[in-house]
């Protein structure tokens, strides 16, 4: 019934239609010192219509899918009225049309789990984080399963369905001050990923442990090395959303333009594979279009953009499963998945061996960019100051910033060591991802500070 | 509609003599887009749902549903209030109701005529107006309207509509190696909002970019527009008065209720009950009668906020503060409608001698909740001398602790409404320009 409906849109004049149903089940725990203060499990459902009309986008999302035929009709006079407004050209590249079930496994599976077990997995957690210098710890776990079907006017049906687990470790302590310390684990997957919570418990309590006895930070410029979480925020954050196609064609991304010039040092390579293991992965995108590894810097030079149909449109590419949307709620915009810097040859030891004064810095609290100017900002949970070639003291509360370019061409020594951290992008939509990399050199950085 | 489904739900509660409460929302919004220069997609979208707390043996459970699965959600909520620890709250009961202004007419026609465009329009032609090398690049417009529900099993029972409109735009000036940009943004309950003001002003700025300035290292005296300072603020100092997170230690107001925490002339406040705010509400998404809280007055600690469970856990009252993200999810401690006050001095007055003005900041959401810490990039910002824009500062950071900066701040008169969405926090506030005399600039 629902293709009829497409069908008919598309008779009356429109160039494309298509509908993504989806269907919700979350279950959500926060282990507040111990205490179970949140426990929600809910489910719902709805559609999101799409209709484009010349060169006009309608987009009418509802969460009664009884009245389908009058969202498909909305979502026509608005695209009908948007086309009336928009003078540039636009299209959709060509995709290969498929009809496919797809299961993302889970080798347990969460569903079955009940929400005492999973509690008491928290519980668990919470009692490994029982340190004399932690005065307060917050566990949140949340398991999501998202059931899709996308069906459009050329005649592709996915039906698809994505688990994904994720469980937050926030601790506290004080010294002089208060310090606050994070860890995210989890993935694309069932109940066995919280097994990786156990492994991270060590690190966020040295991550807190460092930040209790560290210093603010010198200002200025300085060589910094990342730790491979923050090399993946870098390569997120930096890089990744300036390669983004919809950023790119509307020219609002350094890198317009700039397609198989080099853009970074050579020893870089980064792509975004939502095909690979990770908290952003994914079997087709939101339009359709099945998922695929993009390389997006190969040995400095700039390989590829991430991409759905009409940017691809735009750009003269090809779509590569750049569409992701955060529920039904809202149209698909272009989104990074699992974004990762290749390592390189290096050990550790021979990254910081030349540095005189500079920052080794751990983890990340967050960083924004904007990627028409090129510029960025984020900031490590924890950092390191490094002289003479060695790590001498904890520090806090070091931000960095500076231009993507210029920063790309900066690093200067990778090691051969790799790691991936998990969390959510924001671009008016939250979306799931994993970033990584290696330990990466960058011969200089503005740091702030308040020294 | 979602009246009905409330009251289908505490009837469920009710039947089975179970104690709860009901929170549903209805609400439909329609966006404009704005894309290199023009309008390039409208977007719709009609949501609603319930929130169903069920309180059984001193337990709490939560479930969600949609209208017509009500008696579904009360069972879930049921089932997983064994999970909870034993807590106690108390629901409020029938009191008398507060009258506050949240819902235009005009905003609600506004949508339903579709004239939405035509603002978005206004936008996109009054920043390509201000100079030849503008582009619009980004923006958006939006209107939207709702209805929010609460009620309980002892007898709460209330309703009001609310509506909001807004406009954002980004102008770009785009260069071979960096393109200069600037934006601007204004919202409103009301239908007041200048959207021809907003594409002029994003329009100035970017044009006053063009000149570039470098600066060294220094202790420079900052100005921050409203917007700039109110995402420092709510992210590196509201939530340290948020109850909870003093009863925990992680806010630095631990034990320092009536101590000098600011300036003479400073005061800040959560105030829902003021008419048309961003965040006001004449109740909380638990049922509580709202009421202005004041957490800083004339210099001085005066109050922290609570909702019904903290209140518990820190003896004490609910201030009215129990927020829900959405119907999905419980309530907890969430301000409301943020208001900062000062000296109401002229904006000329805080440019006097050698200024850096900030009209954004990149990574406010880094700041250090608990200690009040930030190091942020300040851009766009302007090297300003006796109230004069010298030239644009590049890559600029900006590094200070905003609880210390509160002794000496200068606040001005140019108050504004703020209503921003950054991830899954949304500011709701109204704050001037403000002075922050004690920062650490990273310049070049």
């Amino acid at each position: 019934m629902v293709k009829e409906l497409l069908e008919s849109v598309v008779d009356k004049g429109a160039e494309y239609c298509d509908i993504r149903k989806e269907k919700w089940y979350r279950t959500i725990l926060y282990l507040k010192d111990g205490v179970p203060e949140t426990v929600v499990q809910g489910e719902e459902e709805g559609a999101m219509v799409r209709v484009l009309y010349g060169n006009g986008w309608g987009y009418v999302g509802t969460a009664d899918l009884d009245i389908l035929d009058r969202t498909i009709d909305r979502a026509f006079q608005m695209a009908k009225s948007s086309h009336k407004l928009r003078k540039q050209e636009t299209g959709l590249a060509d995709i290969d049309i498929k009809q496919e079930k797809v299961k993302m496994p889970m080798k347990d599976n969460f569903m079955d789990v009940s929400p005492e077990e999973k509690l008491e997995f928290l519980t668990d957690v919470e009692d490994w984080l029982k340190k004399d210098f932690v005065n307060s710890t917050d566990l949140r776990y949340r398991d999501l399963l998202v059931k899709k079907e996308i069906i459009t006017s050329e005649g592709a049906y996915i039906e698809m369905e994505i688990p994904r687990l994720v469980t937050y470790m926030i601790i506290t302590g004080k010294s002089d001050t208060v310090q606050m310390a994070t860890q995210a684990t989890g993935g694309t997957g069932g109940f066995e990923l919280t097994k990786d919570a156990y492994d991270d418990v060590e690190i966020v309590l040295e991550m807190l442990k460092s930040l209790l006895e560290a210093k603010t930070p010198p200002s200025g410029k300085m060589p910094v090395v990342m730790d491979p979480h923050l090399t993946g925020v870098f390569s997120h954050e930096d890089f990744g959303h300036a390669a983004e196609g919809d950023l790119v064609a509307s020219g609002n991304s350094c890198l317009k333009g700039k397609l198989g010039e080099q853009v970074a040092s050579d020893i870089v390579t980064i792509k975004d594979d939502p095909t690979m293991n990770g908290y952003g992965s994914f079997p087709f995108d939101d339009e359709g279009t099945r998922s695929r590894n993009r390389v997006l810097v190969k040995d400095g030079l700039l390989n590829d953009f991430i991409l759905d149909r009409e940017n691809a449109w735009k750009l003269g590419m090809e779509p590569n499963g750049g569409a992701r949307a955060e529920d039904f709620r809202v149209k698909p915009l272009v989104r990074m998945s699992n974004t990762i810097m290749e390592p390189g040859e290096m050990s550790f030891e021979e990254l910081i061996e030349d540095i005189d004064k500079g920052i080794y810095a751990k983890s990340t609290s967050g960083g924004q960019v904007s990627p028409a100017q090129g510029t960025f900002q984020f900031n490590a949970q924890v950092a390191y100051l490094i002289e003479n070639g060695e790590i001498v003291k904890p520090l806090r509360n070091v931000s960095f910033n500076g231009f993507t370019l210029e920063t790309l061409q900066n690093i200067v020594g990778i090691s051969d060591n790799t790691d991936t951290g998990i969390g959510h992008c924001g671009k008016g939509q939250s979306a799931s991802v994993t970033d990584g990399g290696a330990d990466v050199l960058i011969s200089e950085v503005t740091v702030g500070g308040r020294e | 509609m979602i009246e009905e489904s409330v009251k289908v739900a505490l009837e469920y509660l009710n039947k089975q003599g179970l104690e709860g409460d009901v929170f549903g929302i209805r609400s439909r919004n329609v966006s404009y887009s704005i894309m290199n220069g023009e309008i390039s997609d409208s977007t719709e979208y009609e949501d609603m749902g319930l929130g169903i707390r069920v309180l059984k043996d001193g337990r709490i459970g939560f479930g969600y549903c949609v209208p017509g699965k009500e008696e579904r959600g009360v069972k879930k909520a049921l089932e997983l209030s064994k999970l909870s620890k034993k807590i106690g709250i108390s629901l409020p009961g029938e009191r008398d109701a507060v009258t506050v202004k949240t819902f235009d007419p005009k905003v609600q026609d506004a949508l339903e005529e579709g004239i939405g465009a035509d603002l978005a329009q206004k936008m996109i032609d009054a920043a390509y107006s201000v100079d030849n090398d503008i582009i619009p690049t980004r923006g958006e417009m939006s209107l939207g309207y709702g209805t929010k529900v609460v009620g309980n099993t002892k007898g709460v029972f209330m309703v009001q509509d609310a509506t909001i409109i807004d406009g954002s735009i980004a102008a770009t000036i785009p260069g071979d190696k960096t393109s200069l940009m600037a934006g601007e943004a204004g919202s409103s309950r009301k239908y007041d909002v200048n959207f021809e003001e907003i594409g002029l002003k994003a329009g100035d700025k970017v044009v006053s970019m063009r000149d570039k300035e470098t600066i060294p290292s220094d202790n420079i005296p900052v100005v921050m527009s409203p917007e700039s300072i109110g995402l420092l603020l709510y992210f590196g100092l509201i939530p340290s008065f948020n109850g909870e997170n003093v009863r925990k230690g992680k806010s630095v107001y631990q034990g320092s209720m009536d101590d000098k925490v600011g300036a003479e002339y400073l005061s800040i406040l959560d105030d829902p009950t003021a008419d048309w705010g961003m965040g006001s509400f004449p109740f909380d998404d638990e049922g509580v009668v709202s009421s202005s809280t004041s957490f800083v007055s004339q210099g001085k600690l005066t109050n922290f906020i609570y909702d019904l469970k903290e209140a518990v856990n820190s003896d004490t009252e609910s201030t009215g503060n129990g927020v829900r993200g959405s119907f999905k999810s419980p309530p907890q401690i969430g301000d409301r409608n943020i208001i900062i006050r000062g000296e109401d001095l002229q904006i000329n007055n805080l440019m006097e001698g050698r200024v850096i003005l900030v009209d954004g900041v990149m990574g406010a959401h880094t700041s250090n909740p608990a200690s009040g810490d930030f190091s942020v990039v300040a851009n766009p910002a302007w090297l300003v001398e006796d109230g004069e824009k010298k030239g644009r500062l590049d890559g600029l950071m900006v590094s200070g602790n905003l609880p210390e900066s509160l002794h000496s701040m200068e606040l001005a008169d140019d108050h504004k409404k703020i209503f921003y969405a950054i991830g899954s926090a949304v500011l709701k506030m109204e704050v001037p320009s403000i002075k922050l005399n004690d920062v650490t600039i990273s310049g070049k």
